[in-house]
């Protein structure tokens, strides 16, 4: 049987604006979704910000009511079932909220784990355990606000397992985490997963997606534009190089003429400080480079290299073009 | 029975929980010890021509304003805090009931804001030099324990509107001193016009206020006063009871509008 199923799912927020003459205004978050996951996978849902995977995981966690389609969790209906659902479930969202800052991170786990009827004697038990996983014992009598934000969503975490769950929704576990609080998180991650939990972790870092999960949903404006392992979804680009050349500014202009190429397949800006990579999804590989610095005659370039494709290039040819 | 138990340790945790987060905070504290020992001076100057009997009646009152205002501002509000936090949707998400934790919540603000009648009972005693006797102390305490009781069931009801609503704050602080006039806390109701007599009925802050007042001056008989404890009884039995649906309908529309994250102004 699988973990997570999901059937077609729909999302539209309204809001409504005036007074006497009321306005509503329908904004679809997630058009249509549909994928399954095994139990014991680690699977992943990739996109850009506002593709509609934190309104997905809200759907699944039993946040929000899906205005169409349906999806289970271990054969139970989400919204039918919600309150089966949410004893075999945990979740963490991204960001440092979600906890109470003023009490200390043994005072959030007590509290939580009464939250999911964990016993006395199973609670003493467990949150020791939990600490240690986390990394953060011999730091839990201290007050959150004082936490370094690894420190909190190492928490998050803690918190999410309480109750030991089967299933476990991460939604950008590594958000805003400085490169050694996210390696660790992964770390983490990893552990969870050799523990059997089945897992749904929602992220926009393909290095973080293509180390971690088994298989990969793109997401991008509300639909599933791609589904496959990360190997498979890296051949969709194996026929294609990418050329970056630097540069320092780069009107919209060219970049207008640079994608009317006839041999140029995908283009992307990347900002790196004070500089932008161009970046040239191209058949045509090293031979392409002249014709575009032809193209590009009157800017200021910096290194121009030619390489193979990685994830993030099937990505970007996926979700088409520059992310927000 | 293990599920009757481990809702009453929720229940707890909240009433913990919500008690060491309130100490910390400012304006709780301005709720419970500094308002109602103004609004006790200001009565005690208004009532000083009419004799020492009034000074428990300001008391009482007094002490009325500050639960009414703790359970109105900080029993729904600690759902406007839980937003702020971002703990209101894991609350929402975890197999608990909600009903089981905003009930340990409100009784946490209201168990505190028994404060204000110590502390108007303190500055009017020992600072004003008023000498005060309770008329019948022990059907005092069982009618504050029954009011108690009756207050925290009503901020049951108020405290879903919270959840509903993210700018429902802003709109109780209309409800304050009207509920201090028709609760008939710091004068009594017979100085109002007529028809708003049975408004006054159907709040059960005011059958807390009458039965306070009547057991602390001994204007009310004792069948009297547990007449009141009857009504306030009903009362809370209708809110607990009604609250059950009330949620499940609140909550499901809050999941349906996708107002569970929304932090209100």
């Amino acid at each position: 049987m699988d973990a997570i199923t999901v059937n077609h799912l729909k999302r539209v927020f309204k809001s409504t604006d005036g007074i006497i003459k009321r306005t509503t205004k329908e904004v679809v978050a997630v058009e249509d979704v549909s994928f399954e996951i095994r139990q014991g996978e680690l699977f992943g849902l990739l996109g850009p910000n506002g593709a509609g995977k934190t309104t997905s995981v809200k759907m699944l966690t039993t946040l929000l009511i899906p205005s169409g389609g349906s999806a289970s969790i271990l054969g139970l209906d989400v919204v039918k079932d919600a309150d089966q659902v949410r004893p075999r479930i945990g979740f963490i969202f991204g960001g440092e909220r979600g906890l109470y800052w003023r009490l200390s991170a043994l005072d959030n786990l007590r509290y939580f784990a009464s939250l999911y009827y964990v016993d006395e004697a199973t609670s003493k038990k467990r949150i020791p355990e939990l600490l240690e996983l986390v990394g953060l014992n011999g730091r839990e009598r201290e007050k959150v606000e004082g936490y370094s934000r690894g420190m909190r969503q190492r928490l998050h975490i803690a918190r999410a397992l309480l109750h030991d769950p089967e299933v476990l929704f991460l939604d950008e576990p590594t958000m805003g985490l400085d490169p050694v609080g996210a390696r660790e998180l992964r770390a983490t991650v990893m552990n969870l997963q050799s523990a059997n939990k089945t897992i749904l972790l929602t992220t926009h870092y393909m290095f973080e997606a293509d180390a971690l999960c088994q298989r990969i949903a793109v997401i991008n404006k509300g639909k599933i534009v791609a589904l496959d392992t990360p190997s498979k979804l890296k051949e969709n680009v194996q026929d294609l190089s990418v050329v970056e050349i630097e540069l320092y500014g780069i009107p919209q202009e060219f970049i207008d003429r640079i994608k009317a190429l006839e041999f140029v397949v995908e283009v992307s800006i990347e900002n790196r400080d004070q500089r932008q990579v161009l970046q040239v999804h191209t058949p045509k590989g090293p031979e392409a480079i002249p014709v575009l610095i032809e193209n590009l005659n009157g800017l200021r370039l910096g290194r121009i290299i030619t390489r193979e494709p990685t994830l993030e290039d099937a990505y970007v040819r996926l979700v088409g073009g520059t992310e927000d | 029975m293990k599920r009757l138990f481990l809702n009453w340790n929720i229940l707890a945790r909240a009433f913990e929980i919500e008690m060491r987060q309130n100490l910390t905070d400012g304006f709780v504290v301005f709720g419970i010890l500094i308002q109602p020992l103004i609004v006790a001076f200001m009565a005690l100057w208004m009532l000083k021509g009419k004799g020492a009997d009034n000074a428990i009646f300001v008391v009482v009152g007094s002490g009325m304003t500050g639960l009414w205002t703790t359970l109105l501002f900080n029993g729904g509000n600690s759902i406007t805090g839980e937003r702020g936090n971002g703990t209101l949707e894991p609350l929402v998400a975890s197999p608990a009931s909600m009903r089981v934790v905003v009930y340990g919540k409100v009784l946490a603000n209201v168990t505190q804001s028994l404060l204000s009648m110590i502390g108007s009972y303190l500055l009017i005693s020992l600072v004003m030099g008023y000498p005060l006797t309770l008329a019948r102390p022990g059907l005092f305490v069982i009618s504050l324990l029954v009011s108690v009781a009756s207050l925290v069931s009503f901020g049951l009801i108020l405290a879903s509107l919270f959840i509903l609503i993210p700018d429902f704050a802003r709109m109780v602080n209309t409800l304050e001193f009207p509920i201090y006039i028709l609760g008939g806390f710091l004068f009594p109701i017979a100085l109002l016009p007529g028809w708003t007599t049975p408004l006054s009925y159907i709040l059960t802050p005011y059958w807390a206020a009458v039965a306070l007042h009547g057991a602390a001056q001994g204007t009310l008989e004792p069948l009297q006063i547990a007449g009141t404890w009857g009504i306030m009884a009903v009362f809370s039995l209708v809110y607990i009871l009604g609250s059950g649906r009330l949620y499940r309908v609140i909550l499901y529309k809050a999941r349906t509008d996708a107002t569970l994250d929304i932090v209100g102004n």
